[in-house]
């Protein structure tokens, strides 16, 4: 990646340091604030309300999820946890100033966590997603959901959620997944001229820069790494990192990957990033476009029923596609379906006789802790070195 | 003569003596494919059962009896897959109504279980053994680490060691946590590709408090998933339920249930006639069907309350009059000795929370629709709803039997029923005044949590209710 890359990089990382106060400034303007957990929330409807979204998507760090133990079992995901985590310790500047936080509950850990919001008294709006997907019946709930989202937002705003509004806000978005695409085509080159650290970064930053400011920069930024420059030796090897999340802050296992002389070249995870495969399309019923794409086009959750398979086949074609060399499995303590989908995955890439790892983290990045890590990645990756050349 | 330890075990369970010659060589099949050796008969004979289970009475040798038999029955489901029975498997806890009413319409034709509730509880509870089957499914791919629930574990467990077979139908509910219905898919992907499973979800997604019985939508859609489910299953096994057999089912329930509902009530007296252990496995059949059917479940319950009965009367109980009285969450057979803990230390934990009727529960259905009735019974169930409404329905409980404070916890297996319970312990504390305890531990499986682990927790428990009493 070369200097310019880097710096618009960081022009957007500065951007998004700087959210919660230009929320603050906004919402002192009168312009309604609304928190969201989880992929399942359309971001469309939310900018078509006219409020101002954010999204609580934190973590990377011990504390906070530890801060919710009085209130919920310790076998939690730390993930969950941490999302209020935060606000309990006094260390989150945006969850005091939502006018609402709509909460995805599509497993047990989230739905959890909207107990404790509502029990901490934060105006919480449900998201209810089926599991079991493929159901019609389940198809018709979320897009009953997503109509009462849609009301809630507008008693909320004062603003009417028109065609024409939520037209505009599909295409912004639609626009952002666009360029987001190109940008995680460009990473089948070898080697890559963006690692998973800085992607998944970009991701994070797409979320709390205003879509003005975004998509020129992201333009820019794509016109830079077309180039071609790399910041990756030519024999790099290739990664895939799959999961649940890499929460915004939880940066150390993707570093350290690339530290350690690998590439994350591409992300098979659930939460966190812009799905940015999938375009909402704009055309005839608007809402039943958003359940649509949101509920049955992408990639099935782990917490979906059946999904594994999918999962595994989509996991296929990315190592055929990218041409990977490795797969790391980043997982959160106690997750017990992701738990329970790495063994599958293993069994899977034994099969194929692609390498890989399996991490668990629960948010404890100590020098103690970060040791061993360093050393399983470090060994993975050099394996993995060897078996390409 | 020789003494035949097995035929010890068959007579302390309630078997009658002209049952024995028949069960006898059932019983040895099965032990030895459980796995269970003769000293673990000896065991459970000698030690266990007398120790945690008031054998003395009649009524509770015929309920660990009624187990035993669908022990039995369930390690010959692969015979009756072999004949062309059809296999239909759920878990616990689902409306088992449907389980029975596909049993009622076709005896002959249909095996039902839940299956590894019927393995953990008999295994654990009477044998304290259930250690092989969670190491089984702990090497292949359900790690010891991540706390997954051992009945998952068993379920997946007894398939592998070839206890049970494939069924023809799993049909799933998971209408509480993510990992029951997963692990299913787990098993077919990973180990059975014949573990046909169809599920049946419900998100949590409902506030804080919300009456969710109340809520018609809410009623609605559950109806529709249980009547979709349903159907599945019928279909898959080329069964034809006629209408009207649910209903016999509900009302053969209901029935049941209030017959619970007096055994609770006896059990809640004072002096407390019967040790928690005991009378719990009854419960099960609430939410549990048996494929041998619930007759001889009924029976031993008729016996239990006339027995108990005469124990109030007599005023003989298991502790002093006037000790205190917990209710706790949910007490687990699989591990007796939490109770007796209890007991030991001179606090009663006669009734499970989870298991005993709400006022609201033991009314009839607004609805004739089986299904709307069955779905509006289960939205009033405290296990089944957000923890708001919940804590109102315990406090209500808490009333009715008049117990001096309540334990939470020993779930910490279950990312849904003991997840809130943190959260469950300062709401029902704020709302009664009483004093609310938290135990973090295992119900179904104490190779984390032994006695050493647990007792200083519970003695000092026992000790705060007592001064609180005195
Ligand atoms: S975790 Fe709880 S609800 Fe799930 S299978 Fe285990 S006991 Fe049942």
């Amino acid at each position: 990646m070369g200097v310019k890359a880097l710096d618009t990089l960081e022009e957007l990382a500065q951007i998004a340091r700087t959210r919660p106060e230009r929320l603050k400034e906004e919402k002192g303007k009168g312009v309604k604030v609304v928190g969201y957990i989880g992929r399942f929330v359309p971001e469309e409807l939310l900018y078509a309300s006219g409020a101002l979204p954010y999204l609580m998507c934190r973590g990377g760090e011990p504390e906070p999820p530890d801060a919710v133990i009085p209130y919920m079992l310790r076998f939690m995901s730390p993930y969950d946890r941490a999302q209020i985590g935060y606000y309990l310790l006094g260390m989150d500047p945006v969850v005091p100033m939502l006018d609402l936080i709509v909460a995805q509950c599509s497993d047990c850990h989230e739905s959890r966590l909207a107990d404790m919001l509502e029990y901490f008294k934060l105006p919480t709006a449900r998201l209810g997603v089926p599991p079991d997907w493929q159901k019609s019946l389940s198809r018709e709930y979320y897009q009953k959901r997503l109509a009462w989202l849609k009301e809630k937002l507008e008693a909320l705003t004062g603003n009417k959620i028109t065609d024409e509004r939520l037209k505009k806000s599909t295409e912004s978005i639609n626009k952002l997944r666009d360029i987001l695409s190109r940008i995680y085509l460009l990473r089948k080159q070898q080697p890559p001229p963006i690692g998973g650290y800085d992607f998944i970064r970009l991701n994070h930053y797409s979320f709390y820069c205003r879509l003005e400011e975004l998509l020129p920069r992201l333009d820019e930024l794509y016109a830079e790494l077309k180039k071609g420059q790399s910041p990756f030796p030519q024999d790099v090897p290739r990664l895939l990192l799959a999961g649940h999340v890499v929460g915004v802050g939880d940066y150390v296992v993707p570093k350290l990957i690339e530290d350690s002389g690998g590439v994350v070249v591409a992300e098979l995870l659930d939460e966190g990033m812009r799905q940015h495969s999938w375009k909402v399309k704009t055309d005839g019923d608007l809402m039943a476009n958003l359940g649509e794409t949101y509920y049955s086009e992408r990639t099935p959750p782990s917490i979906f029923q059946p999904a594994w398979e999918k999962r595994a086949d989509i996991i296929r074609k990315l190592i055929r596609d990218f041409n990977i060399d490795g797969v790391i499995w980043y997982q959160l303590s106690f997750e017990e379906i992701y738990d329970l989908e790495s063994s599958l995955m293993a069994k899977v890439m034994d099969e194929i006789k692609i390498p890989f790892l399996k991490l668990e983290s629960s948010y404890e990045y100590s020098r103690e802790a970060v040791g061993p890590l360093t050393t399983r990645v470090e060994s993975f990756v050099e394996s993995v070195r060897q078996r390409r050349s | 003569m020789a003494r035949d330890i097995y035929v010890e075990f068959l007579r302390l369970t309630g078997f009658e003596e002209e049952e024995i010659a028949e069960y006898l060589p059932q019983w040895r099949k099965a032990s030895e494919k459980l796995g269970l050796t003769e000293e673990d008969v000896r065991f459970a004979t000698e030690e266990r059962l007398p120790a945690y289970f008031a054998v003395e009475l009649e009524g509770i040798r015929k309920l660990l009896g009624c187990f035993v038999k669908e022990t039995i029955d369930l390690t010959q489901a692969s015979e009756y897959k072999e004949r062309g029975v059809k296999i239909v498997y759920g878990i616990l806890p689902a409306v088992l109504h449907f389980y029975y009413a596909l049993k009622l319409t076709a005896p002959e034709k249909v095996f039902v279980s839940f299956p590894d509730i019927f393995l953990t509880m008999v295994l654990n509870g009477f044998f304290h053994k259930l250690a092989p089957y969670l190491e089984e499914a702990e090497k292949a791919g359900i790690p010891y680490g991540c706390r997954h629930c051992a009945l998952n574990k068993a379920r997946y467990a007894a398939r592998r060691l070839n206890i049970i077979p494939s069924p023809d139908v799993n049909w799933i509910w998971g209408f509480i946590c993510d990992e029951a219905p997963k692990t299913d898919e787990f098993i077919r992907i990973y180990h059975d590709p014949e573990w046909k499973t169809y599920i049946t979800r419900l998100p949590h997604d409902q506030s804080l408090g919300t009456v969710e019985d109340e809520v018609a939508e809410r009623v609605e859609y559950l109806a529709n998933q249980m009547k979709d489910g349903f159907e599945s299953a019928q279909r898959e096994i080329g069964i034809k339920v006629p209408e009207g057999k649910i209903s016999e089912v509900i009302s053969m329930w209901q029935g049941y249930a209030a017959k619970l509902s007096e055994l609770a009530l006896l059990m809640s007296a004072d002096p407390q006639p019967l040790g928690a252990i005991s009378g719990r496995l009854f419960w099960e059949g609430l939410f549990t069907p048996f494929n041998t059917g619930m007759e001889n479940l009924e029976e031993a319950l008729d016996i239990t309350i006339r027995e108990v009965k005469q124990r109030v009367a007599n005023k003989e109980g298991i502790l002093p009059p006037g000790a205190p009285k917990l209710l706790i969450y949910s007490v687990h057979p699989t591990v007796p000795w939490i109770a007796k803990m209890f007991e030991e230390n001179g606090v009663g934990i006669p009734l499970s929370e989870f298991f005993i009727m709400s006022k609201k529960q033991l009314q009839p259905p607004s609805f004739e629709d089986p299904y709307m009735a069955a779905a509006e019974g289960w939205l009033r169930t405290s296990g089944m709803v957000n923890p708001g409404y919940q804590a109102e329905q315990i406090c209500e409980k808490l009333e009715t039997h008049k117990f001096d404070g309540m334990v939470f916890g020993l779930m910490d297996f279950d990312r849904w029923l003991g997840s809130s319970h943190r959260l469950l312990t300062r709401m029902v504390e704020e709302k009664t005044g009483l004093p609310v305890f938290y135990i973090e531990g295992d119900n179904w499986d104490d190779r984390d949590y032994s006695p050493e682990a647990l007792r200083t927790r519970i003695e000092s428990i026992c000790e705060i209710m007592k001064i609180r009493k005195a």
